[in-house]
């Protein structure tokens, strides 16, 4: 399947604070990007803050529609020997997030926020053999030779819903206990319960067709594996194909690829870890994931020399350097501000790079621009992951020390603007209206809200372009 | 620990200036404290007014408190503990802990982990283990149940606050190394029960108010001290104790309502009982039967085992027998048993395993007879093997085709040959002596003069004895050059064609 194939090993988007591990992959809905800024040291994609601009989307979650969550969701898993430290779990309209209870200072050392125990996760090997804790080996029951049957490299997420499924029917499973947590199936904002008119929404054929092959994969799994012959015992798991789709994109969305040694084995397994994966995403993440081989525990930890206030959400990148129809295939939304998303521009219009940068105060090499709010005017916040997308995907052109000459440098801006502007008219709504669509119907479908939302933010992406090329060309310095 | 905070900020400059007042602060101050702590403290308007005037040295950090912390110091070092009669310290009664540098790898999370204050709050909603998941969010999508939602959601936000937990990492009351001690007296309402207890008077064992009433009692497989292992984990029921005959029999007696047991299996003391009693029994059944011996003489006695006797057997016949025909009990006995059969004898003296003599055994089922005896009485053993189809070979035929086997007459003949293999090698002998010598070993002139005079046998044995006496050879030799044979009779008369070879060389 074209979209499990997501390469995992990005040399792209390495920020510059000393991570231990790279590759977590965690989905549970992403929040807006946090309100705090941090003076002190580059900001390595992008601000997050809106641009004054654009009147931003309201933050759904403000601060006063976050309620603390239920007790029993932390209760379960400390007595089963989960810790949290310094944070809360906060639940508002669009889902869990996990917030700090007070402030941490910068510290040389990263800081753990969270532990969580290898009993309490469900994980399996992404190669032959594939090994799991043993707690959750389905030996004696009928699921092992449906899970044995898939292609570990492949099919993992339909493996991990195979477990996840297990794992609720087991009675003494703590995931029957955490299930509870989880977003139901109209809750979850994974493309692969959307309907056909949803993925109409899209406005993005090749997204809504890669969306389609993957329902139908599941689709056909659950009519191969669980046709009306097959024992109770595997019946009971998914009664009928929604169900099974929904513990799928439960997988897709909130599974977390992490190479964890586990004895002598460094193994890369799919893991679905139950606190850990109520973090949501940013592209400006303060805390990463890592693995305790002592005790067999991940770790959430906060970046060493991160600042953190009391009240600022805990966010994790998910999926480091692709564009947003790779998190919308896999989690289940999207973002204005997606440092890697590309527009594919045709055409002979080339800019000149080192201009563009200068412009906005851009640094780092090209897989880590960053803005380096230390060059730039204080208040300017225009300069987000946007623009610095807009870095990587417009053509550009770098010759050593050849100056660009202004008239070609203009022409090419304009030619890029009008190509966008035709893009931009392709859509069949502007997102002016889109975003009028959204507020209008607040009680819509999960899945219909997010469709929108993603051309929405594909709009907006564009319109920012357009918007950068316009400060280009007034601060092109000659 | 004692720390000394002193702040004499002005001393210098007062005592020239001689405030009496302060003086008298100062000296009242040290004289009022015992010796060894100089708390002293200065903290009065003064201060403000003294900065214009006078430059002082003041603390670079400005904002930073004063810590003003006084702990006493015991005024002993150590004490007689009345508890363990010994010598103790005052400060602790063990070295301190080091600090955190010096904990063993992991310590420090597994510390942190133990430290995690535990979740305080309870929880409306409860687990649906599986069924709904989702079931515990709040949900803010409804529309239409938006208003109601909102209002339900506000009613349990002044809940919520209080049920908000503060996760900390760091446990708050930790360094706190005073004693508090309880100023006010809680008053404990105790009625009924623990006021008996309290005072003394007369009450039950246990609270009626929190007393359960009591359960079933656990059956032999749930009681815990119950020592007999499951047999499910073995892969194969063989692999289970065997059982006892008497465990066997107890049981079945057992199943039929001879006897009553506790549980379905017999404990060892019902087993023993059983042995005992049985035994007992044994023993009176057998005086029972010897006294029936005795009391109506072998010949009646005997006669059970005996159906084809019809005659009658009682004392008075048998002596009627014995003067009518002189024949006494035992010849009477032994004229009886002639008239048994072999079925009747084996059942008499209970030899026979395959006649059951044990009327439980006869009423056993099968289960548990096999359980025992490991199989029917009436079995019939198969040991054929897997090559069952073939007919069993002959096997001396077999042997004797194969050549794996002679009769004794051969072997005998094959003896006898080995004996008279002598004398064919004497013949053999003789025709290599009468083979002309080529020369090929080295001959030595020594004569052997004793060998000469031998028999031709004992000379034509030692061959090299013979080739070295030329003598011989010559006496040997002369008979042929003088009978100059046919060729055909020359060939008939050798044995082989090395009595061709003419040795010349010999000769001349």
């Amino acid at each position: 399947m074209a979209a499990s194939s997501v390469p995992l090993h990005n040399v792209g988007g390495c920020f510059s604070y000393p991570r231990r591990e790279r590759e977590y992959h965690h989905g549970r809905g992403w929040s807006p990007p946090p309100r705090a800024r941090y003076p002190f040291r580059p900001i390595n994609a992008s601000v997050e803050t809106p641009f004054p601009l654009f009147q931003p989307p309201p933050l759904q979650q403000s601060p006063s529609q976050l309620e603390p969550a239920d007790p029993d969701f932390y209760k379960i898993g400390y007595v089963r020997s989960m810790r949290a430290y310094g944070i809360e779990f906060k639940e508002g309209p669009d889902g869990f997030g996990v917030y700090a209870s007070k402030d941490v200072e910068p510290l040389r050392r990263a800081r753990v926020i969270m532990e969580i125990p290898l009993e309490l996760m469900l994980t399996i090997r992404q190669k032959q053999p594939w090994m799991f804790f043993p707690d959750v080996v389905p030996i004696g029951h009928p699921i092992f030779d449906i899970i044995n049957s898939t292609n570990p490299e492949t099919d993992w997420d339909l493996r991990l819903a195979c477990l996840l499924l297990y794992a609720f029917d087991r009675d003494d499973n703590f995931w029957q206990l955490y299930g509870d947590f989880l977003p139901s199936a109209d809750e979850c904002t994974s493309l692969l319960l959307a309907t056909e008119d949803d993925l109409s929404e899209l406005q993005d054929p090749g997204l809504a067709s890669t969306m389609r092959n993957k329902q139908q994969r599941a689709l056909e799994f659950w009519e191969k594996n669980w046709h009306s012959g097959v024992p109770l015992k595997i019946k009971r798991l998914a009664r009928d194909a929604e169900r099974f789709i929904w513990a799928v994109s439960i997988a897709q969305s909130r599974c977390i690829n992490m190479q964890v040694r586990i004895g002598a084995l460094v193994q890369d397994a799919n893991m679905l870890i139950p606190y850990a994966d109520m973090l949501n995403h940013s592209f400006q993440p303060n805390c990463f994931l890592h693995w305790r081989f002592k005790d067999r525990m991940v770790e959430v930890m906060i970046n060493a020399g991160q600042r953190i206030k009391k009240g600022d959400e805990m966010t994790i990148n998910y999926l480091n350097g692709q564009q947003n129809h790779m998190l919308m295939q896999r989690y289940g939304f999207s973002s204005a501000v997606n440092p890697w998303d590309l527009i594919p521009f045709s055409g002979n219009a080339h800019i000149h790079l080192d201009s563009f940068l200068s412009v906005f105060n851009i640094s780092g090499l090209p897989e880590e621009y960053y803005h380096n709010s230390q060059l730039a005017d204080n208040g300017d916040n225009f300069v987000d992951g946007a623009v610095i997308a807009a870095a990587r995907t417009l053509p550009t052109w770098s010759d050593g020390d050849v100056p660009p000459i202004p008239s070609i440098e203009r022409k090419a801006v304009k030619e890029l603007q009008e190509e966008c502007r035709q893009m931009l008219a392709q859509f069949p709504t502007t997102s002016e209206q889109d975003q009028k669509f959204l507020d209008s119907m607040p009680e819509a479908r999960r899945t219909l809200g997010t469709a929108i939302k993603c051309r929405l933010h594909r709009k907006l992406f564009m319109e920012k372009v357009i918007q950068a090329l316009d400060i280009y060309q007034e601060r092109i310095l000659f | 620990m004692s720390s000394l905070s002193v702040n004499f900020p002005y001393r210098d400059r007062c005592v020239p200036a001689g405030k009496s007042g302060y003086n008298h602060l100062q000296t009242s101050f040290v004289g009022s404290f015992p010796a060894g702590i100089l708390q002293v403290r200065v903290g009065l308007n003064k201060p403000s007014k003294r900065a214009n005037l006078f430059p002082c040295i003041k603390c670079e950090k400005k904002e930073e408190p004063f810590e003003h912390v006084s702990v006493e110091r015991p005024p002993y070092y150590s004490y007689m503990d009345s508890t363990s009669g010994q010598l103790e310290p005052a400060s602790g009664a063990r070295a301190s802990i080091p600090g955190e540098e010096y904990w063993p790898e992991g310590t420090a999370s597994r510390v942190r982990a133990a430290r995690a204050p535990e979740p305080t709050g309870t929880s409306e909603g409860s687990p649906s283990y599986g069924k709904t998941p989702g079931s515990r969010r709040k949900k803010y999508k409804t529309a239409a149940a938006a208003e109601s939602s909102q209002v339900s959601v506000e009613p349990s936000d002044p809940v919520v606050p209080e049920i908000i937990e503060e996760i900390m990492e760091d446990p708050k009351d930790f360094s706190s190394d005073y004693v508090i001690y309880q100023t006010k007296f809680e008053e404990s309402e105790e009625a009924g029960y623990e006021l008996d207890k309290k005072f003394g008077r007369p009450h039950p064992f246990i609270d009626p108010k929190v007393k359960k009433p009591m359960e079933e009692p656990l059956t032999s497989e749930e009681l815990w001290w119950n020592w007999r292992k499951p047999e499910k984990e073995q892969w194969s029921r063989w692999q289970r104790r065997r059982p006892d005959v008497e465990t066997v029999f107890l049981k079945a007696m057992a199943e039929t309502g001879q006897v009553k047991l506790y549980d379905e299996h017999p404990t060892l003391t019902e087993t023993s009982l059983y042995r005992a009693r049985r035994h007992l029994f044994k023993e009176e059944r057998l005086k029972a039967e010897q006294e029936r011996l005795e009391r109506i003489g072998p010949m009646a006695y005997y006669s059970e085992w005996v159906k084809a006797w019809k005659r009658d057997t009682s004392r008075n016949a048998i002596q009627k027998h014995f003067e009518e025909t002189g024949e006494d009990e035992n010849t009477q006995l032994i004229e009886m048993f002639c008239h048994q059969t072999d079925r009747e004898y084996r059942i008499m003296m209970g030899t026979d395993t395959r006649i059951r003599r044990d009327p439980l055994a006869m009423r056993m089922r099968e289960d548990q007879i096999k359980q025992i005896w490991g199989g029917l009485p009436d079995e019939v053993i198969d040991y054929r093997g897997p090559d069952f189809h073939e007919p069993t070979p002959n096997m001396l035929a077999h042997l004797k085709e194969h050549g794996k086997i002679i009769s004794r007459e051969e072997l005998e003949k094959i003896l006898a040959k080995e004996k008279t293999e002598e004398l064919e090698i004497t013949d053999m002998d003789d025709a290599m002596a009468r083979a002309v010598d080529i020369g090929e070993n080295e001959e030595d002139e020594e004569d052997n003069e004793a060998d000469t005079e031998e028999e031709e046998e004992k000379i034509t044995r030692n061959w090299s004895v013979l080739k070295s006496t030329p003598q011989l050879k010559k006496s040997k030799a002369k008979p042929k050059k003088e009978d100059p044979m046919s060729l055909e009779e020359a060939v008939e008369d050798s044995e082989n064609l090395t009595d061709f070879l003419m040795d010349f060389e010999e000769d001349e």
